[in-house]
This record gives structure tokens, sequence and C-alpha cells, in this order.
């Protein structure tokens, strides 16, 4: 009966390496899984960065999307050769990443036409776009 | 890699472990039935075999689970109930191949029923982890 105490011994230490092994393999891949996720927070760190973008800042970014971006994205921002706009389910970060890095054989970077400042405006100015605005997407426009 | 790829990779891996276990357990109970009987150590011999090809499935299956889930062990819902089985099963299927390989094909009946009882609570937990996988592709 020796042996087979002693083979149980084992086997539940193996058994736990094993849950321990899966469990540190889990929190590695949840960490990989978030650092690449869409719905991150937002890297508040950014000089660009403001939690509530001033009404200024939606009109400032509204004048930039119209010479950036309304060609691919159309005037209204709801979508031409590029996506329609309105209440993307994206976060701030990636918004800011695609703008600044573009995407490769889709959208060009404007990281050296914009400046962070001119860049939170259009994010400032994206975000102002809302499907279920009451106040309607002409008024989304900028003036 | 995305989900579709890890998700054909889970279902191609899961089967393995779960049928070895059940015939496992089933062809050591014949072998410990028929003990007195030529057949019976060949029985045990099987069933060795099949244990330890199940501990060693057990691996690839619930790793491709974990790729497919990002690295969540609970979640919710039917993925909840599934790993409330995945992980008990695992751990037993792990415990009981390393105890099997080291103690070999037979053993002494009173130890040797212990562990036909452990087989069958990991043949069920396995059966129930597989249940409530195909609830999961149902319900999709």
């Amino acid at each position: 009966m020796h042996r087979e105490i002693k083979a149980l011994a084992v086997a539940m230490c193996v058994s736990a390496a094993s849950l321990a092994g899966m469990s540190v393999f889990a929190q590695v891949l949840r960490n990989n899984a978030r650092a690449t996720s869409h719905a991150q927070p937002p890297d508040t760190s950014w000089p660009g960065w403001k939690s509530v973008p001033a009404p200024e800042a939606i009109a400032e970014g509204g004048r930039l999307f119209l010479n950036s971006c309304a060609h691919c994205h159309g005037a209204d921002a709801r979508g031409d050769e590029g996506p329609d706009l309105h209440d993307l389910e994206m976060s701030d970060r990636h918004i800011i990443n695609v703008i600044k890095k573009g995407i490769k054989g889709e959208m060009p970077s404007f990281a050296k036409k914009h400046s962070d400042a001119e860049i939170a405006e259009l994010l400032a100015y994206v975000r102002s776009l809302k499907n279920d605005s009451p106040a309607g997407d002409d008024q989304s426009m900028p003036q | 890699m995305d989900n579709t790829f890890w998700a054909k990779i889970h279902g191609a891996s899961t089967h393995l472990p779960l049928a070895l276990a059940g015939c496992s357990w089933l062809f050591d109970t014949a072998g410990f039935a028929l003990a007195r009987r030529p057949a019976g150590p060949q029985l045990n011999v099987v069933g060795y075999w099949t244990m330890l090809l199940a501990g060693a499935g057990t691996f690839p299956a619930v790793t491709s689970g974990l790729l497919l889930t990002k690295g969540e062990m609970l979640d919710h819902d039917l993925v909840l109930f599934h790993h409330l089985f995945v992980w008990p099963a695992f751990a037993l299927l792990v415990g009981l191949a390393t105890w099997r390989a080291i103690v070999g094909s037979t053993t002494r009946r009173r130890a040797f029923s212990c562990y036909l009882v452990a087989g069958f609570t990991a043949a069920v937990l396995v059966a129930g982890a597989g249940y409530w996988g195909g609830e999961m592709l149902l319900a999709n």
C-alpha cells in the first residue's frame, strides 16, 4: 500500500502544479487581451487628453474634419469611402491611434499633419457624432 | 490567431480525453471484475494506456479552450457551467493519469477500487463539461 500512497502524493502535486500552470497561462492571456482590447480605458497621460471636451474643441474638430477626413468619411461623417463615424464603439485611445498611425492600405497617418491638440479636437468632434442625437445630424455638422 | 481557429482546435482536441476517460474506466472496471480470468489483466493494460492518453490529451484541450476564451477561467452563463466541470475534471484526470503511470496497469484491489471510484467521477465530470460545451454550440 506504501507505493500507492506515495504515488497519490505525487499525483496530487502534479495535479496542483498543472492547475497552477494553467492559471498562470490564463492570467498571461487575460493581460494580453486587455492590452490589445479596444475597450481599454483612455490613456489620460496623452497630452491631448481632455475628459470633457469644450464646445469650442468640438467645433474646431469639425473644421479639421472637413479639411482632412470628409473626403473619405463624408461631410456628414455618415461614411463614403471610409466608414460611418457615428456612435463608434471603440476606446478613445484606439480612435487616437487610428488617426495618428492610420490603417495600412485603408487610411493614411495624420500624425505629421495634425498636432496632439488638433487630434484631441478631432476626437472630441467624432465623439459628438450620435445617431440618437435629438438635435439631428445637421446639428453635429461644423458651422 | 482568431477565435474561429481556436474554436476548431478546441472542438478537435476535447473529444480525445472525453472519449478516453470513459473508455479507460470501462476497461478498468471490466478488468477489475474479471481479475481472475486471463482477460482481466489485459483489460487493465488497455485501461492503463487509455488513461495515460486521456491525461495527456487534457493539456491541448484546456490550452486551446483558454486561448479561445482569452484566458477566462470561469466567465458566466453557459461558459461558467462548462468551466465548473472542466477544471475539476482536468485536475482529476491529470492526477489519475499520474497515479496510474507510477503504480502501473495493475495494483492492489483496495487501492484500485478507490481509483475506479475517482475514475468514474472524472468520466462524469468530463462528460458534464462536454455537455455544457455542446449547449454553448447550440446557443450560438
